[in-house]
């Protein structure tokens, strides 16, 4: 077990460590640079000074030494659209992208696998109307499923419009900060996990039919196993096996997170820094959200894969775990 | 002393007669906050450093000027500079700082801080942004203080705009940022992870606190120097609040939910359907803010360092007449129609009817004739020799251009479109390609485009502020940036004209001598324009003492006025 | 259920292969008098006419949206005439079955010409994503050791490679103008590229277990090689699985190819996807009045419906849950 997991956080740290170095090359060699936002027509001794800033005068391999270098001290650069160390910033988004990953995977997998086994398990209005809703959710976009959810929001005033907390948070304490996180949550958390949701409901209604064949249920039935028993304790752990190969993989994207979620409902995350890091080419945080974002994929799927191989003991024995 | 204080009580009862004599205005309500929408966060406080939009509104809401633009009126009015005295060849000016000011921790607001701010700008180390805009004849502007209230500015040569230029200089506290400046740290002073106590202004409101990726929030300034025309204290607000939402269509939806009482800019022409719709619910009040300043350009890089002998199409392009076809073959007032959805007013040159100033409406004027633009562009010997719809010139190279533009802009995308269709009609193709921001902005530095149609925001409305887009060497002037000798002979004249109606002091003569230069470019058509959009924006039916301007921000730059009803 | 969906998918391949001839209007074709217009309005009876007509449409104001039929001019459909289905004369009309968008084309028409690019690139980079990812998580599962440890983090690797830098990237590198077959087959490998992990790790993870199996045993016992283990045997569990991957990638596939458009890698603006159609309808508070412009997200439900009926269709499970 401990050789799995030790294997697996070598594997991410030079995951990483490429990815990143990948980001920050290719963000070099893309067109344009950070220049472009100081406005087309920005002095030139201005334009020299902001490439200066952030080592752009340098050659590419010399910029990534440089990097490599200080990264090792902890010290991944400053930003030049933030004006701040590119460590602090990134740590901050991605806590506030954990918040919301964290909620969106639980609502997804509340949703996605009960409806599943259901639509799975049995036929008419019920599968149908699952079914349905499911390719709809997969069908639209998630700029408009979260324009739309803002519009209801906006509309109904359950729930702020936006954002993750109020200004009335500045002047109260922790908890006040915490009932106002909860009620800013919903509607990004539905918008990430609408289509994820989704696919576990298509993976999960699949694999659960599929198990639902198998010679053991079918013994179980004639024995005079009630519906119910059978499909919680015979065909649902086997079915979970390609949910849990695509678990790790949800997770890790939650994390790292929706660009297009978080810049509708002005959610302050991972993603949308990312984006804005990129369109501006900003190029150390775009090097340290890549480092980001790598990390928590691989952490995500080591816990897939952790997932699967509780779920399923043949996969435990051969990974010697 | 007594004298002093009887002449103050004198001083007190003057000013409160008049006031008596109006008609009794609605009581304006005191206190309440109002929540404005901003699309990006501000990467510095430090205005003399950093000139994105946001850390321009935060300027505006907590620093002061010595004069102040009035952008409604277009008048220059007192600030901290309460009189002044310029001798009669314009280049020196005394100014007379308003007494008992204070920044708002309490510190007096002296002559040392308008020297201090001006060094700031001036300073090499300091990399100032404002530097440009405040040079006269290429020099800095020098100030000395003859006594704490007195500060005496001197100038290199005589400068049209004058003390006008006074409005781009915010004054920043020396009390605060002296060491900073000293120690070659300036660049770095107030960014924006400086704890909101450092930022002292003597603006309407201060920083409470900046909630990184979500609002900035203000507060009154207790200590604000401006009296509201009852003689009570300004600002009538409690509160502003800046909320960060990147998003245009979420930041609509917003508004008409109420969430928000301002937005960060004007209306699109598609979003005005549902904001009337609010209105005549009685949740929106729509205004209109007049005619932009700003049109969409369209135009070919003329740089012949790059295209003569190897791109062939140039030695038609270059030709003024090209552009002058071009130019006709543009329906305005269908483009106007199409793209702005009719809320444009068709223009032919780079000062649009909203800068009432300096618009001419005698200039030339290029109607919407295809027989015509046919004609000039057989001059050039262009004909479509082998009819296959597209022109040709003597060597068979044909007038087909790739036409970049910025992705995701509605109006570029429709004029594109128009622009597409109605060329095509004269033989002209033009592929359009679409590009983001950066690609886009890398390859008009590069004169790596053949055309590109986008919309140059002028800063200055006088022209005298925008010399980088008229002077041939200039850095904006971007169909040929940085020439060192003008390229053209109708460059060179404007280059001349340009520079003496910046040195002049008469505004009639300058007046006309930036009508001749209008005139010139209308006719040798280095850029074409089509039409100015008619500005609308929307705001929540709470707020009163709206003054609109058509120059960003619309309602925030006179926030000490703004108050809120329930 | 799964000859519904075949039925569906048939259909709209035949919308697809007939869109010229289906569509009223070139899909490029711009009405300025019509920008947001609503559907026009097909009366079947009266006006003294005999057939189906419209009325000609009148724009009242731009700005305001206003549109008003003109009554005294009834305009007879034509069919069958001029390549089309059905259409109007020229300069009366125009016909627009689903009304028209930002810039005054017929959403209809658009529709159905957009079916050729949006399914036909959805559909090559799906099946092609499933093939190269069954074929690597089929080697990975069923070899182990180091195989699968060398195959896994490859397939990481691949997931966790931001593809908007790589998007930016190749932008730059290619000429500026594309033709729409080199923008098709770079789109179908990127989306390849972006498909196959996902399909990867799961076919991993179920031939991983099935692997140990006692009919694996059986067949290595018979003698049975690798490759012949893998195909013959092994990868058909894994058909439900890729079956339900391939309901899940193709409606990604078709909103992907709008997300690329926006970095420049897209069709070029005169071929309508329905992935940048429904980009265009981003403009919610609109979508209150114009319904209408969300057509294109429901022709992707109905296409990710026959698509899911036609392979998720089962027989008769033994055991259901009595409602």
């Amino acid at each position: 077990m401990t050789a799995f997991v030790a294997r697996r956080l070598l594997f991410a740290v030079a995951l990483v460590f490429v990815v990143s170095s990948v980001a920050l090359l290719l963000t070099r060699l893309a067109p344009g640079d950070v220049t472009a936002e100081l406005g087309p027509f920005a002095a030139p001794e201005e334009i020299a000074r902001a490439r200066a800033r952030l080592d752009l005068d340098r050659s590419p391999l010399e910029q990534w030494a440089l990097w490599l270098v200080r990264a090792g001290r902890f010290d991944f650069g400053d930003s030049f659209l933030y004006g701040r160390p590119v460590r602090g910033l990134v740590a901050d988004a991605a806590g506030n992208t954990a918040i919301l990953a964290v909620v969106a995977l639980a609502v997804a997998t509340a949703l996605g696998i009960p409806l599943g086994i259901v639509s799975g398990s049995r036929r008419g209005a019920a599968a149908a109307i699952i079914r349905s809703v499911s390719l709809v959710c997969l069908s639209l976009p998630p700029l408009l499923t979260s324009l739309l959810l803002v519009f209801v929001a906006a509309t109904t005033r359950w729930l702020p419009a936006g954002g993750m907390t109020s200004v009335e948070t500045l002047d109260g304490g922790w908890g006040t900060w915490l009932a106002d996180v909860a009620i800013h949550l919903p509607l990004p958390a539905l918008a990430l996990a609408l289509p994820i949701a989704a696919t576990f409901e298509r993976l999960q209604a699949q694999s659960i039919a599929e198990a639902l064949q198998q010679p053991c249920v079918t013994a179980a039935t004639a024995r005079g196993v009630a519906p119910r028993e059978i499909i919680v304790r015979h065909a649902w752990r086997v079915s979970l096996r390609p949910i849990c190969g695509v678990y790790g993989i949800a997770i890790g994207a939650l994390l790292s997170g929706s660009f297009v979620v978080e810049f509708v409902t002005a959610w302050p995350g991972l993603g949308r820094l990312m984006y804005e890091a990129l369109r501006a080419r900003d190029i150390y945080l775009v090097a340290g959200c890549a480092a980001m974002g790598g990390l928590v994929l691989a952490a995500g799927m080591m816990i897939g894969d952790l997932l699967l191989a509780i779920a399923d003991p043949r996969v435990r024995e051969q990974e010697s775990l | 002393m007594l004298a002093g204080a009887g002449a103050l009580i004198v001083l007190v009862l003057v000013l409160r007669s008049p006031s008596s004599e109006e008609p009794a205005a609605p009581a304006i309500q005191r206190g309440g906050q109002v929540i404005a929408s901003l699309r990006s966060e501000p990467r510095s406080f430090n205005r003399l450093v950093s000139r994105d939009y946001a850390t321009e509104i935060l300027t505006l809401l907590t620093q002061g000027r010595l004069a102040r633009i009035n952008r409604a009126t277009f008048e220059l009015e007192p600030w901290l500079a309460e009189a002044w005295e310029s001798s009669a060849d314009g280049r020196t000016h005394t100014l007379h700082l308003r007494p008992g000011v204070t920044w708002s921790d309490g510190t007096p607001f002296t002559a040392d801080d308008v020297l201090f701010s001006l060094q700031a700008v001036f300073d090499p180390k300091a990399q100032s942004v404002l530097a440009s805009t405040l040079l006269v004849g290429g020099q800095p502007i020098k100030g000395t203080a003859p006594d704490a209230q007195t500060v005496v500015l001197t100038y290199a040569a005589p400068s049209g705009p004058g003390l006008r230029l006074l409005d781009n200089l915010p004054i920043l506290p020396r009390h605060k940022l002296q060491t900073a400046l000293a120690a070659g740290s300036f660049v770095s002073a107030w960014n924006n992870t400086t704890p909101p106590s450092e930022l002292v202004g003597t603006g309407p409101f201060v920083i409470r606190e900046y909630q990184p990726g979500q609002r900035v929030v203000l507060d009154r300034n207790p200590r604000y120097w401006r009296r509201a025309p009852d003689g009570g204290a300004l600002p009538y607000l409690d509160r502003v609040i800046l909320e960060i939402v990147p998003e245009q269509n979420a930041e609509l939806l917003r508004l008409q939910a109420g969430d928000l009482d301002l937005t960060s800019s004007e209306l699109r022409p598609e979003d005005y359907v549902p904001v009337r719709a609010a209105e005549e619910q009685g949740r929106l009040r729509l205004i209109e803010l007049g005619v932009g300043t700003d049109a969409d350009a369209f135009w070919f890089c003329l740089k012949p360092e790059v295209k003569q002998g190897k791109d062939p199409r140039f030695a038609f392009v270059r030709q003024p007449a090209f552009r002058r076809a071009l130019s006709h073959a543009i329906d305005r007032e269908a483009f106007a129609e199409t793209v702005f959805l009719g809320a444009a007013v068709p223009v032919w040159g780079p000062i649009t009817p909203g800068n009432t100033q300096w618009f001419r409406p005698d200039l030339p004027r290029y109607a919407h004739n295809d027989a015509v633009a046919t004609g000039e562009l057989s001059t050039l010997e262009l004909a479509d020799r082998d009819s296959n719809g597209v022109l040709e010139d003597a060597n068979g190279t044909e007038a087909r251009f790739t036409v970049l533009t910025q992705r995701g802009i509605g109006t570029y995308e429709r004029g594109t479109a128009v622009l597409r269709e109605e060329l095509a009609k004269i033989g002209v193709i033009i592929d359009v390609v679409p590009l983001e921001v950066g690609a886009l902005i890398q390859r008009l530095l590069a004169c790596d485009y053949d055309a590109i149609y986008y919309r140059p925001i002028l800063t200055d409305l006088d022209p005298a502020g925008n010399l980088d887009f008229w002077l041939s060497s200039g850095s904006g002037h971007f169909w040929n940036f940085g020439q060192k000798t003008p390229a053209t002979e109708w460059e060179r004249r404007i280059d001349t004209l340009m520079l003496e109606q910046a040195a002049s002091l008469d505004p009639e003569r300058r007046r006309q001598q930036f009508g001749l230069v209008q005139q010139i470019f209308a006719e040798n058509l280095p850029v074409l324009y089509f039409a100015a959009p008619r500005l609308y924006y929307a705001h929540s039916t709470r707020l009163r003492g709206v003054v609109p301007s058509v120059q960003r921000p619309p309602v925030l730059w006179n926030a000490d006025s703004l108050s809120v009803t329930n | 259920m799964r000859r519904a969906g075949l039925a569906l998918v048939a259909l709209i391949a035949l919308v697809a292969l007939a869109a010229p001839w289906l569509a009223p209007n070139p899909p490029d074709r711009t009405f300025s008098e019509s920008l947001y217009a609503p559907p026009t309005r097909v009366h079947l009876f009266g006006g003294g006419v005999r057939g189906p007509f419209v009325y000609q449409q009148r724009l009242l104001s731009r700005l305001e949206r206003r549109f008003e039929d003109d009554v005294s001019r009834p305009v007879v459909l034509r069919w069958f005439t001029g390549g089309r289905f059905v259409s109007v004369p020229d300069g009366e009309g125009p016909l627009l079955l689903l009304g028209a968008d930002a810039r005054g084309r017929d959403i209809f028409s658009r529709l159905v010409h957009g079916a050729r690019p949006s399914l036909a690139l959805a559909l090559a980079a799906t099946l092609a994503a499933l093939v190269l990812g069954a074929l690597v998580g089929g080697v990975a599962g069923y070899a182990g050791g180091l195989v699968d440890d060398l195959l896994s983090r490859l397939t990481e690797f691949v997931l966790v490679l931001p593809t908007m830098y790589v998007a930016l990237s190749l932008r730059a590198a290619l000429p500026l103008v594309l033709s729409a077959g080199a923008v098709f087959g770079l789109l179908a490998a990127i989306f390849t590229l972006l498909g196959w992990p996902v399909v990867a790790r799961g076919v991993r993870a179920i031939i991983a277990s099935e692997r140990e199996r006692d009919y694996v045993a059986a067949g290595h016992a018979l003698g049975a090689g690798p490759w012949r283990m893998l195909v013959r045997h092994l990868l058909p569990s894994t058909t439900g699985y890729l079956a339900v991957q391939a309901t899940l990638l193709l409606p990604a596939f078709i909103l992907a190819e709008a997300t690329l458009s926006y970095v420049g890698l897209g069709f070029p603006d005169t071929v309508p996807t329905w992935g940048t159609m429904l980009q265009e309808a981003a403009n919610v508070s609109l979508l209150g009045q114009a319904p209408w412009m969300l057509a294109p997200a429901a022709a992707i439900f109905l296409a990710v419906l026959g698509v899911n009926l036609s392979v998720q269709g089962r027989g008769r499970a033994p055991v259901q849950l009595e409602p």
